[in-house]
This record gives structure tokens, C-alpha cells and sequence, in this order.
């Protein structure tokens, strides 16, 4: 495969226009106010690509949230979410338009599909960014995305190889108030759709026991590997009981089989933006506290005053998680 | 059935240290371990040999210690393994990374019928690779797997995507990355783990090996780069305390009434 900037400059910021579960799946939205703020810095437009069937009406929505120019491929092929047919549309409409950056939210589609991607387009991909930034001089994206355990962050470009791509974790940024008045050039590209038969769904099913109440409580409560042991970790439950509030966990509370993979924060789990988080014996990686940090307000406990969750916490209390849990709801249950 | 499992060493997560002045990682001394969604794809590789007979071969790319990794592998039941090793292959992005696995993957004979990949590592996370493994291989893909089954020719997997619970039939040979939720990866008793140190070879595997040029692999063959590596500016400046567990929870009672999460003690109590 030739690469692309050899016979072109690229232009413009594509979006994947990830339409699915709409209510719930705001990461469009979150870009296209990102993508937005880059095609101004970048002088360029922002165009969102989206495929399926009947889905004229994303076209609308993402017109009133912003879009300057929405792509819509419409055909029966693509009614569900499939990696290798995606991956053969999508990958024409950039070898012929040539965008210059190409952003999805990193849901598990985007994330089992953008690689697929820029492999065939021979680019680079960083993954599940918690922020972007354009530099107009060179012309690159900054990607700048968890590393090294989450101990770090890195600022990733990609400095030749075109489209610039990343995958964006959801919730980073504010989508734009609907503008009914907005208006937006709507393309049809032409294209050769035809599905790759080697994956076949079978059916799909809602998930019952990955939907919880978690994104939407008011409080949550999370423990980490400090808590020692899947005991100390069912205190969180009482806790979360007591204060109306919900459970959540860090990957090592998860990997040692203290809590289901559901209740899983950060990078690889989910993002909450509760009125209060209390999180107790975890140390804070940036892996865990990218799921956290839109959480109003932040109270951590742990037993080591040098610990990095105590950066982020409106109050830290440097104390031993079993007894200052244990504690806490003798008190809380003599209230009630 | 031959399965292909892709494995990676990486540092035991509680046990990473940084240098703060070079914002590196400080690598020596740092217990490594085979990345756990990795040992979790090892493990459905040897219950599917099991059910269906074949060989099952561990193979990975990293610093000549990672033999360690592999001969883990082997100890669990692994009937290979492959060091693909040399130094030009470091600093690999997931691109460079993808293309040297793949390359070492196409000229196993015979061709495996299934590839298996952890979803994620936990040192890097980023979930790329496994994906780029099958685009290069022009293998179809599904990540995330939670359970598998065999059919004659196929496989019907399920798999839990974005709030949905997905069955799905594909046709070998085949790649799938593997979540947590698939199997818990079996106990190795030590004395397994001494009889894979002493006894079994590993193939080694480097450039020339692969038939790669320096250009497509490593640093060279990546299209990233990374411009920074720093800490993550504090966000909040909070109230700390620190004192007996009694001071704590009383004060954490008195954020909880300020916020209007709990009601107020009534006087007197």
C-alpha cells in the first residue's frame, strides 16, 4: 500500500461517528466539540463519518452539535457494527479523501477497530487519549495518553504518517449545547460496500450485568489492592449502602477477585462523575484516576501519606482502610 | 488444532518505580511476570488442546529475559516456544510491534488455526496489537472474548462489547484477543516451573531470522514518537490529615454533612 502523503496533502479532522446507544454513548459528541476547537486551530473543517443503515438522522444530530460537513455511507451491509467491513469502507474513504487526523472515542468498538484500521492505512494509533492538542507550526496532533502503569503521561505525535489517529477516552471533553439553527454540508461519498463474511453475529443481547447503576449514582465508593483482602472489600458494599451510592473498584481489587470486572474504573473500565467519591486503598495510577477526575468532589484514604491519590482529593486522610471502614459504619449505622 | 498464543513479559504493576529525575522507569530489580490477560489466552489455548488435541505455541518479542515468560509457558503445558529477540526490534510502536509478530507468526509451518492475544497488557494498555496482528495476517478478529467453543471449521464466541452481550460464529484460522472474565489461568506447582528451566529449548528469532529490514521494525519501523514522558499535574489541592483512626472518620463524618450526603447529628446525641 502506497502511503498517502505522498500524492497528497491531507486536510480536515474526520470523527467516527459512533451512533449507537446515542443517549448513553456521548463520546461523538464529546469530539466533535474537540474536533471543533483542533479544525479552528488547524484552519481546516471537521467532517463526521457515519456508516450503517437509515441513519440519516445522526446526520441531523451531529449537524446540530457541530459538524461542519457530515459523510454518510448508507447501505444494508452496514446496519451492525462489524471491524472487517468497517475496516474495507472506511479505509477507501481515506485513501481517497486523505484527512489529516481521524479521531474515534475509544469504546470497545473504536478500540477493536481503529487498530484494524490504521494497520491497513500504515499509520500510527495512540490509544485511549485523555487529551488532544493540535500544534498549527508542525501541523500535528498532540495525543497525549496513560503510560508506563499509568504512573505517567506521555505526549504521543505521529510525525510523517498520515491520517494522524487516537482513540479518546469518553467523558474528556463537553459536547456543544444542540443548535437547531446549525447548518452542515452533507457528503455521499461513493463507495464499494461489501461485507466480510468470515464473522457472522450470531445475536446481541443487552448486557444486564455489565449496565449497573455505577455511572449514574450520586455517590461511589472504591476500593483498591490497600484493602488486603475480598473481607475488607465487602465493607464497601455496607458503605456504599448506607450512603445511597454505588461500588466501584481498581483493576488489581478486580484482578484479585474482590470485585466483577462491571465495577471497574479507569482506563480499561468506566468513568463517573459522582457528587462524591470516596476511594479507599488505592494508590491512584493514572489509569485508575482517568475514570475518577470528573468526580466533584474527592475523598481518599490511605495508609501511605506519599501516595499519589492524595493529588487529586478534595480531603485524604491518611489512615489504615479496614479500621477507618469499619469505624465509619459503627457510626453511620448508630445514625440511622 | 495449533494454536498460536502471543505473549508478553511485563513488570509486576505494584512494583514499579520511577526515576524522578530522567521520568523514566526504573526496570532492574523489578519482579516481571507474563502480562495476566496474556496467561488467561495461554490457558484457553491448553483447554482447547485438550478438547481438540494440536499444539500449542507461546511466542514473544522482548529483551533476551523474556525467555523467562516463555519458559513459564512451557511449564504450564505450552508444547513451543519463540524468542523473537534482537536489538533493533526496541522502541517498536504497536505498528513495528504488530508487523514483527506477524511476520514470525506467517512463516510457522503449518500455519497456526487460531492466534490468541490478551485483550490488553497492563504495562502499555493500549489493545492494538492483537487487532494488527490480524489485519496483517488477514485473519478476522474478535476482541474481548469471554467464552469459546468449537464447531467443525469455526468457532462460536461470545464476547461482551459496549453494554452488549455478542454471540458470534467465525471461521478459522482465526485471531481472537481474550478478556479477564474467560478462565482463571491454572496454579503452577514450582517444581514444573524447574523442569521448563532445565530441559526445554526455546527457538531464537532476530532479524535476519525474519527476513525483516532494520527500517520495518523498532524505533525505526514505528510511526509514533513519543514527545514527552512526565507526571500528571495535580489537580486538586485538598484538605490532608492525618491522625487516629477516630479524628479520621470524625472528619470525614463532618464532609459527609457538608455535602449534604448525610443529615446532620441532631444536638445532644
Amino acid at each position: 500500500m502506497k502511503k498517502m502523503q505522498e500524492n497528497k496533502r491531507t486536510e480536515g479532522i474526520w470523527i467516527f461517528g459512533d451512533y449507537r446507544n446515542y443517549f448513553q454513548n456521548r463520546v461523538t459528541l464529546q469530539l466533535i466539540a474537540k474536533g471543533k476547537e483542533l479544525a479552528g486551530r488547524l484552519g481546516t473543517e471537521m467532517t463526521v463519518l457515519v456508516l450503517g443503515h437509515q441513519v440519516h438522522q445522526f446526520a441531523m444530530e451531529y449537524t446540530a452539535h457541530g459538524a461542519d460537513i457530515v459523510m454518510v455511507v448508507d447501505h444494508p451491509a452496514l446496519k451492525t457494527y462489524q471491524v472487517e467491513t468497517y475496516t474495507r469502507v472506511v479505509a477507501r474513504l481515506v485513501e481517497e479523501w486523505k484527512p489529516h487526523i481521524f479521531l474515534a472515542g475509544a469504546t470497545a468498538f473504536g478500540r477493536e477497530f481503529f487498530p484494524r484500521l490504521a494497520k491497513r492505512l500504515k499509520t500510527g494509533l495512540s490509544a485511549d487519549c485523555v487529551s488532544l492538542e493540535a500544534d498549527p507550526e508542525k501541523g500535528w496532533l498532540i495525543q497525549t495518553t496513560p503510560a508506563f502503569g499509568g504512573e505517567l503521561l506521555a505526549d504521543v505525535i505521529t510525525p510523517e504518517h498520515r491520517p494522524q489517529m487516537a482513540t479518546v477516552h469518553p467523558g474528556m471533553f463537553k459536547e456543544r449545547i444542540h443548535d437547531k439553527k446549525a447548518v452542515s454540508g452533507i457528503v455521499y461519498p461513493e463507495v464499494q460496500v461489501e461485507a466480510d463474511e468470515r464473522v457472522q453475529l450470531v445475536r446481541s443481547k443487552p448486557e444486564l450485568a455489565h449496565k449497573g447503576n455505577l455511572q449514574d449514582a450520586p455517590v461511589v465508593v472504591v476500593g483498591g489492592r490497600g484493602l488486603g483482602s475480598k473481607e475488607n472489600f465487602q465493607m464497601l458494599f455496607d458503605l456504599a449502602e448506607c450512603l445511597g451510592g454505588e461500588v466501584g473498584a481498581t483493576r488489581p481489587a478486580v484482578m484479585a477477585g474482590w470485585a466483577e470486572e462491571h465495577r471497574l474504573l479507569g482506563q480499561t473500565g468506566k468513568s463517573v462523575k459522582p457528587r462524591l467519591l470516596i476511594t479507599v486503598g488505592t494508590s491512584g495510577a493514572v489509569q485508575y484516576t482517568t475514570g475518577i477526575q470528573a468526580a466533584e468532589t474527592i475523598i481518599a484514604v490511605n495508609q501511605d501519606p506519599n501516595a499519589p491519590i492524595f493529588k487529586m482529593a478534595d480531603l485524604g486522610l491518611v489512615g489504615e482502610g479496614r479500621s477507618v471502614l469499619t469505624l465509619l459504619l459503627e457510626k453511620l449505622r448508630r445514625r440511622l | 488444532m495449533n494454536i498460536v498464543v502471543c505473549i508478553k513479559q511485563v513488570p509486576d504493576a505494584p512494583s514499579i518505580r520511577m526515576d524522578k529525575e530522567r521520568m523514566t522507569i526504573i526496570r532492574e530489580g523489578v519482579e516481571s511476570i507474563i502480562n495476566p490477560l496474556d496467561a488467561v489466552a495461554l490457558d484457553a489455548a491448553l483447554t482447547l488442546k485438550g478438547k481438540q488435541g494440536g499444539r500449542v505455541i507461546v511466542l514473544t518479542m522482548g529483551p533476551p529475559q523474556s525467555e523467562e515468560a516463555l519458559r513459564e509457558a512451557l511449564a504450564a503445558g505450552a508444547d513451543e516456544a519463540v524468542l523473537i529477540t534482537d536489538p533493533r526490534f526496541a522502541g517498536a510502536d504497536t505498528l513495528a510491534t504488530s508487523h514483527t509478530l506477524a511476520r514470525a507468526i506467517s512463516r510457522l509451518k503449518p500455519f497456526p488455526d487460531l492466534v490468541l492475544c490478551g485483550k490488553q497488557s497492563i504495562d502499555s494498555d493500549t489493545g492494538h496489537v492483537g487487532p494488527q496482528i490480524a489485519e496483517e495476517l488477514d485473519l478476522p478478529q474478535i476482541c474481548g472474548v469471554i467464552e469459546i467453543h468449537l464447531e467443525e471449521n469455526s468457532l462460536i464466541v461470545r464476547q461482551v462489547s459496549d453494554g452488549f452481550l455478542n454471540t458470534l460464529r467465525v471461521k478459522l484460522p482465526a485471531l481472537l484477543t481474550v478478556s479477564r472474565d474467560l478462565t482463571v489461568p491454572r496454579y503452577l506447582p514450582f517444581s514444573e516451573i524447574e523442569r521448563a528451566f532445565a530441559c526445554r529449548d526455546i527457538v531464537r528469532q532476530g532479524l535476519a531470522d525474519l527476513h525483516l529490514e532494520e527500517g520495518e521494525v523498532g524505533l525505526k519501523g514505528s510511526a509514533t514518537t513519543v514527545l514527552r514522558l512526565y507526571r500528571p499535574p495535580p489537580k486538586r489541592k485538598g484538605e490532608f490529615l492525618s491522625g487516629s483512626t477516630e479524628e479520621i472518620v470524625e472528619s470525614l463524618i463532618k464532609k459527609l454533612e457538608s455535602l449534604s450526603i448525610i443529615d446532620e447529628e441532631d444536638a445532644g446525641e
